[in-house]
């Protein structure tokens, strides 16, 4: 379980926005070098708030991601 | 002598926009119900003149993030930013209107961190956390056009396990009473936050909350009856969905044993919205 790499990766996609704008491109890339589980890396990869939220990214992180909000 | 002139708390997400989208017309409806009484509550604490309000409130992972997350916070200097973020979403979008810099209340924030190491608080500060709808929703709300009395802002950790429990933030609103009454001010304190939402912090129980439970705090609260507050665990926090209600703790602590009057308590399917005023 990497519960500081999820949230650390959901951080940076709400407070950097080159790091966001690379994640909208082409989210396998962007997480690439993330020190993720295979679980993990497919719900970044999907785009699935829902699911990262189930493997313990934080509730108000996934709700506030400027475009990629769950809401 | 120095007197804590005014106590409130209440909901902080106050946006008619945002339960729009959430709840539709009942959501702004009830939002806009609830700011009116805050906005009354402001007036209140303004025609009390005081030289200080204490913000007690918790952030969203937008101030502390992974570096740190303190168990509960000062936040000196001499002025506090809003929290910057581009694109805002959600309840981050309420800040957008809002002034970007408030002067803080140097000596009383000083005093509060200085007195509270010394009593056995082991309380972190910061000089550059800046604040975000938790803190400046319910503040500019309360005042409107009016000046905005110089803030101290006090974090305290909601959300990320372990958090301080209900007893200690309660003892830490006792300390902020005795620095306050030592000292030459009159003082407003303010806590915000809940009540019921988001239980589990999980996303699909989005929607849900706990009025029973709920009642029950107002119950004990319009008792005055801070005994079984106290008893409070994380575990009920967490399920009820009543993480923000440690805010809550720290204001009691300051004001026990006042009662509590309810000024509005609303159900939405999201979130239960409330704004509590203490006799004192």
């Amino acid at each position: 379980m990497s519960r500081y790499a999820v949230n650390s990766l959901l951080y940076r996609l709400k407070k950097d926005p080159e790091f966001r704008d690379r994640f909208s491109r082409d989210a396998a890339a962007a997480v690439a070098g993330a020190d993720l589980t295979e679980s993990e890396r497919a719900a970044f990869v999907a785009r699935d708030m829902r699911r990262i939220n189930e493997l313990g990214g934080y509730l108000h992180l996934v709700m506030s991601i400027p475009g990629h909000a769950a809401h | 002598m120095g007197r804590i002139v005014f106590g409130g708390a209440m909901s902080h997400v106050l946006d008619p926009d945002y339960y729009e989208r959430a709840c539709g017309a009942l959501g702004r409806q009830t939002v806009v119900a609830v700011m009116a009484e805050i906005a009354r509550m402001g007036e209140r604490l303004s025609a009390r003149q005081p030289d200080a309000l204490i913000v007690v409130a918790d952030d969203h992972l937008n101030a502390f993030s992974f570096n740190c997350v303190p168990a509960m916070c000062v936040r000196i200097g001499r002025r506090v930013q809003r929290m910057a973020q581009d694109h805002a979403e959600a309840f981050d979008k309420v800040l957008d209107h809002m002034p970007t810099e408030y002067p803080l209340h140097e000596a009383l924030a000083n005093a509060i961190l200085e007195q509270g190491m010394e009593a056995g608080f082991d309380l972190a500060l910061s000089w550059e956390a800046p604040v975000d709808h938790a803190f400046l929703s319910p503040v500019n709300t309360m005042h409107g056009t009016r000046p905005i009395p110089p803030l101290v802002p006090i974090f305290v950790n909601a959300f990320v396990a372990p958090q301080p429990t209900a007893r200690r933030c309660f003892a830490f609103g006792q300390h902020i009473a005795r620095v306050v009454a030592k000292s030459p001010w009159n003082v407003g304190i303010i806590a915000t936050g809940g009540l019921s939402h988001f239980p589990e912090l999980s996303l699909p129980r989005v929607g849900e909350t706990d009025t029973v439970f709920d009642r029950k705090l107002i119950h004990w609260m319009e008792a005055g009856e801070h005994a079984p507050l106290q008893e409070l665990t994380a575990d009920e926090l967490h399920k009820t969905g009543g993480h923000e209600f440690l805010n809550w703790m720290v204001l009691l602590g300051a004001v026990t044993p006042a009662r509590a009057d309810v000024r509005y308590f609303g159900e939405l399917p999201r979130i239960n919205l409330a704004a509590v005023e203490w006799r004192l």
